[in-house]
């Protein structure tokens, strides 16, 4: 039988306290959980069922094949155990490529955040190649605000999806301001 | 990561290959369209572009997914099919889906036993389920042709759809039904076709 080319091939690493890697079904109960909390409000959620946690997981991966970036399964370094995603998101619908964080409830408070979106900022610069990047952030998710102006991000507009609505565009310093 | 392989399945009309970023406006134009209504569809973009990343990320999950149905001498895709299983899925299922226009050439039928010999004799699968829309005449015709009978003792997905149990491997294996499958599947593909040393009224 002949075989395909693989799926996809996520680059995986580690940096600062984190590590970033390919999602992987044992991620599952702790981002269902996150999917189907209040926290996931800030992108289109609550989702409640496991069959919308799952496709979203799947989503993850197959975001890599079909745009050749995407986003990470953040984990602890010492124990791998996941504590949210961040990376890059460029689905349909979308008005640019932008990172895009997502914490589960134990992560917060830590600056987990703020870290993996430096990187995935400095990966869109560095690897990628890429002059500039946005965040989109709900208008009621203030925190996500905070943590873009944080991050140096200043607001830049707004984009109506037609399913999660009104998104605030946050664009980021480009990598010669930093 | 431990990357999952796609093989590459080959029947006589069809080539069946993991779905790749090329497949998408296909894809996307299927889901945009009144064929998906069994399937969830029609789907805005955002939904469409999530689903097909999920139908890619699925292989790596769990190890088997859905090909695309490319007509072998064309290369033109016309439909998906595979194995399928989300949460939530009770069972693993064998999925189909043909294009809109590529309907009644029997492409389905050589795609989903195709398939569901590859998944029995190559994944070890003891048999398999159909989750279909009671309203969805062509697919339960389909699942009838393919030895499949309605279980109306298996739990189904949302109670809105029939489980149909596909034939295990021992009951499809040198059986009458195996020949009826493979004989319908040679008249799709040469219409005048008259098996040899075969009784025929």
């Amino acid at each position: 039988m002949t075989v395909q080319t693989p799926v996809t091939a996520i680059p995986e690493f580690e940096a600062g306290r984190l590590r970033y890697r390919a999602p992987q079904m044992d991620d599952f109960e702790p981002y269902h959980a996150f999917c189907a909390s209040e926290r996931s409000r800030g992108v289109g959620g609550p989702y409640p069922h496991r069959a919308q946690a799952f496709e979203r997981l799947a989503g993850l991966i197959g975001h890599w094949a079909l745009r050749g970036y995407g986003r990470w399964m953040v984990a602890d370094r010492e124990t791998d155990a996941p504590l949210g995603v961040v990376g890059i998101l460029y689905p349909e619908d979308w008005p640019e490529p932008e990172i895009a964080w997502s914490l589960f409830a134990e992560a917060e408070g830590r600056g987990i955040a703020y870290e993996a979106a430096q990187v995935a900022r400095r990966y869109a610069y560095e690897t990628l190649g890429w002059s500039t990047i946005i965040s989109c952030v709900k208008p009621e998710n203030t925190r996500s605000a905070a943590l873009a102006r944080r991050l140096g991000a200043r607001p830049d507009g707004h984009h109506d999806h037609p399913m999660i609505g009104r998104l605030h565009i946050w664009r980021h310093p480009g990598p010669e301001a930093l | 990561m431990g990357h999952r392989d796609i093989p590459l399945l080959e029947t006589k009309r069809l080539i069946l290959r993991g779905p790749t970023a090329e497949d998408y406006p296909d894809f996307k134009a299927t889901f945009a369209s009144y064929r998906s209504r069994f399937m969830g569809g029609p789907l805005t973009p955002y939904e469409t572009w999530m689903l097909f990343a999920a139908e890619i990320g699925h292989w790596e999950i769990r190890g088997f997914g859905m090909w695309m149905i490319h007509l072998k001498e064309t290369d033109e895709p016309v439909g998906m099919v595979g194995g399928w299983q989300p949460s939530q899925w009770p069972e693993r299922e064998i999925a189909w889906i043909i294009f809109p226009g590529k309907g009644g050439k029997g492409y389905a039928l050589e795609a989903v036993d195709c398939c569901r010999r590859y998944l029995y004799s190559v994944k070890g699968w003891e048999g398999a389920v159909s989750y279909l829309d009671p309203k969805d005449l062509d697919s339960v015709r389909l699942a009838e042709r393919l030895g499949c009978t309605r279980d109306d003792a298996a739990r189904t997905i949302d109670n809105n759809d029939s489980a149909y149990r596909h034939p295990g491997p021992a009951a499809l294996a040198n059986s009458q039904l195996a020949d009826g499958i493979a004989l319908e599947i040679a008249h799709y593909r040469d219409p005048l076709f008259r098996p040899e040393g075969w009784a025929i009224d």
